[in-house]
């Protein structure tokens, strides 16, 4: 029997020539391409452009006004690193926020969704309730929370007037509680957001790996260990990436409450780059400061990629 | 068919008439901060468009105008007349010539004629008129007259009288200064500044400024010490961390219902006073801030400056416009219909005497100060940029226990001379 066999084109000439060969690399490389392109244009103007002249902006003495810009190496990062005890604080003040971040409201929001996932009837109430404080805007949060902790008219001026004493102290006006008051006004507002991920990860779960688990006598602590949380890893350990991302743009809540005081108690390297780039009229120092946030930010992504190419869940 | 030959035939006449006066009119813009100020001043404001129907203003509402006209006029956008927080502001934006140097519209409109000499002299640099200085501003020692009255308390003149009048105000339980920086941290900065020109002495302070002596001087640590000294016996706002906590509508309350005896702040606070007072029945006075020798010494500051956009198509509408705000009749209007701050230039008799006299008071006394060699200096005013934000960051440190004042003043001087070096200094005038 005689069998047709054609030959595959090789040389570019060969394949220009050949229809069937310019078709496909038409639908399978141009279309996408042209579809992307629009897209794709519009990030390397409003994102790739910028970035890039972000980081050579952090190695200028740029003022944030005008066009002069002497380029100075790598000193904006010496100072940075060497020399700006500020920076050095603040960076200290970013681990704490990360390490808050990544621990208290990731408690939190694993227990109420646990607890949530069982509820039958009212469930949506209580998930509406803890998810309201996520949609107020930061500003609406911080005046809440500032009355509510102010010494002389909050929460802990009115337990003092019922006589229990000790809590009518100026939680953000103190250097030893500032910040971690404003991770708590923070937490208050983010952590119905965890909730939720974690909640709708918990109702994705098939219900008949809890049947089997009761079946081996599992109780809840082991429903949780064994079933809940292998199951939901993939979201909880995203939201880890994402958290500890977040916690190094850490800026609203500490501008609008402490504006980074007292004496420097609640600076984060967003704050501090802020105050460089708008007032001290160092916009080159400041965008050193954001290339640095960005290095962490890549830093984290890395990590998680690694681990994902090694197995992980993810 | 009728009714519509006529419609038509109007509506022909506007489009052909409407190029021709759009054509006519040349608008200048201006951007202002929303609000309150802005509701008073706006029609005051937009008054000058009556003079000359051909020449008109516009004023656009805008939030966090300097950070949006800074953004605005380094893209070569923004409004004709560029408003800015202080002189040192206006030396970055003329040393990368984004704002015009305004001398020929000086000479021609003639306003040396009613500027005071040294408020032209703080428009320029290098040597060139970039700024009309705007909002005059001096800090105060205001207390409540009845809180006062009540315990035979008379308001001191000299910085011994105040400690000694101080330590009896807190054991009478009330607190000392009615003060927060909640609202406003670089607040911390009216202090330092006023310490040091009352204490340390204005011409101390010129010559630190001037670079003749350094920040770390005897003088100005004596000054720096016993503003710490205050801080630590909790006279400001009722101690360090409720210095910290209380916002401007918490520290306006608790002098206006007597819960405190005293305030230092600016003229500006004025404006809000009568409105505090009013709810609470109580009244208010207040008398020079006081110094180590009992002189009468008024520190000056600019509450904002306006220039010239180098972008500005019509900037000679724009210096019109100008001329016309700063005269001392506009001015004048705004002190009494708006208890605005006035620019720095002579207002007439007349006018004073249609104010409140404690405002009157605040003009007549500060240009008087002024004209005999009594003035200070604000930070915000007369400090170069990186200086200004390490005064009021860094004096928190000194409050909280965290460095001495002599760390402090050597820091100041460090980052002072670096900018004296790099020739940052906003315009100081000779005395």
């Amino acid at each position: 029997m005689a069998v047709l066999t054609q030959k595959k084109p090789t040389t570019i000439l060969e394949k220009l020539n050949d229809e069937t060969w310019r078709r496909k690399f038409l639908r399978n490389v141009i279309i996408p391409w042209i579809f992307i392109a629009p897209l794709l244009l519009l990030h390397i103007y409003v994102v790739t452009i910028p970035a890039v002249q972000g980081i050579y902006m952090s190695m200028t003495d740029w003022k944030g006004v005008g066009q002069n810009a002497n380029f100075v190496g790598l000193d904006n990062y010496r100072e940075l690193f060497f020399e700006d005890e500020t920076f050095g604080k603040a960076l200290g003040n970013n681990i704490i926020w990360m390490i808050f971040f990544l621990t208290v409201p990731f408690i939190l929001a694993l227990f109420a969704a646990t607890m949530l996932s069982q509820i039958k009837r009212g469930g949506m109430v209580y998930r509406s309730i803890l998810f309201i404080p996520y949609v107020l805007a930061s500003v609406v949060t911080i005046t809440i929370w500032k009355n509510l902790l102010n010494p002389q008219r909050g929460v802990g001026a009115a337990l003092a007037e019922m006589g229990i004493q000790g809590f009518d102290i100026a939680y953000l006006g103190r250097p030893e509680t500032a910040l971690m008051s404003i991770a708590f006004i923070d937490n208050w507002h983010f952590w119905g957001f965890l909730m939720i991920l974690f909640l709708a990860a918990m109702q994705s779960i098939p219900p008949v790996l809890y049947d089997a688990a009761k079946i081996d006598g599992a109780n809840r602590w082991d429903e949780f260990r064994h079933v809940t949380l292998p199951g939901i890893r993939p979201v909880v350990l995203f939201m880890f990436m994402m958290v500890a991302i977040w916690s190094f743009l850490a800026f609203d809540y500490i501008f609008l409450s402490t504006q980074g005081g007292p004496g420097g108690a609640s600076e984060v390297i967003a704050t501090l780059l802020y105050k460089n780039a708008f007032f001290r009229f160092e916009a080159g120092y400041g965008a050193a400061m954001g290339v640095v946030i960005s290095i962490f930010a890549g830093f984290i992504i890395m990590i998680f990629v690694t681990l994902r190419r090694r197995g992980w869940d993810i | 068919m009728k009714t519509l030959k006529i419609l038509f035939a109007i509506a022909v006449l506007i489009l052909a008439l409407a190029p021709v006066g759009a054509q006519d009119v040349t608008t200048v813009s201006m951007w202002f901060s929303e609000g309150s100020t802005l509701d008073c001043w706006g029609p005051i404001m937009l008054e000058f468009n009556e003079i000359d129907p051909s020449v008109q203003l516009e004023i656009v509402p805008q939030a966090d105008t300097w950070n949006v006209t800074r953004t605005a006029v380094a893209g070569g956008g923004g409004p004709d007349i560029v408003r800015t927080p202080g002189p040192s502001f206006v030396y970055e934006m003329a040393q990368a010539g984004l704002i015009l140097p305004m001398d020929a519209f000086a000479d021609e409109m003639g306003w040396g004629d009613f500027f005071f000499d040294w408020a032209l002299d703080l428009g320029l640099v290098d040597g060139q008129l970039y700024s009309l200085s705007d909002e005059l501003e001096t800090l105060l020692l205001y207390y409540n007259t009845d809180v006062f009255e009540m315990n035979g308390w008379t308001p001191p003149d000299t910085m011994d009288e105040l400690n000694a009048l101080s330590e009896e105000v807190a054991a009478a339980g009330y607190t000392v200064f009615s003060h927060g920086n909640a609202s406003w941290r670089p607040s911390n900065e009216w202090f330092v500044g006023e310490y040091m020109t009352q204490i340390a002495g204005p011409h101390n302070v010129y010559k630190a400024l001037t670079g003749q002596i350094p920040w770390t001087d005897e003088s100005m640590v004596n000054a720096i010490e016993i503003l710490d000294a205050h801080m630590q016996a909790g006279w400001y706002g009722g101690g360090i961390d409720l210095y910290f906590t209380n916002d401007g509508a918490t520290r306006r309350a608790m002098f206006a219902d007597g819960t405190a005896a005293m305030n230092i702040e600016g003229s500006w606070a004025i404006r809000s006073l009568g409105e505090y007072f009013g709810e609470s029945g109580q009244d208010w006075d207040w008398v020079p801030v006081p110094s180590h020798d009992g002189t009468d010494y008024f520190t000056i500051g600019m509450g904002n400056t306006s220039s010239i956009n180098a972008n500005s198509p019509h900037p000679e509408v724009a210096a019109q416009f100008l001329t016309w705000y700063f005269s001392p009749a506009t001015q004048g209007k705004m002190l009494t219909a708006c208890r605005k701050g006035p620019a720095p230039v002579s207002i007439s008799e007349e006018v004073m005497g249609e104010l409140d006299p404690r405002i009157a008071r605040v003009y007549s006394e500060l240009s008087e100060a002024s004209a005999n060699d009594r003035y200070g200096y604000t930070t915000w005013t007369f400090w170069p940029p990186k200086s200004d934000v390490y005064i009021y960051e860094e004096v928190e440190r000194v409050w909280t226990g965290e460095i001495t004042v002599m760390d402090y003043l050597e820091g100041l001087d460090e980052v002072f001379a670096e900018e004296l070096a790099a020739g940052d200094i906003p315009p100081i005038p000779t005395r």
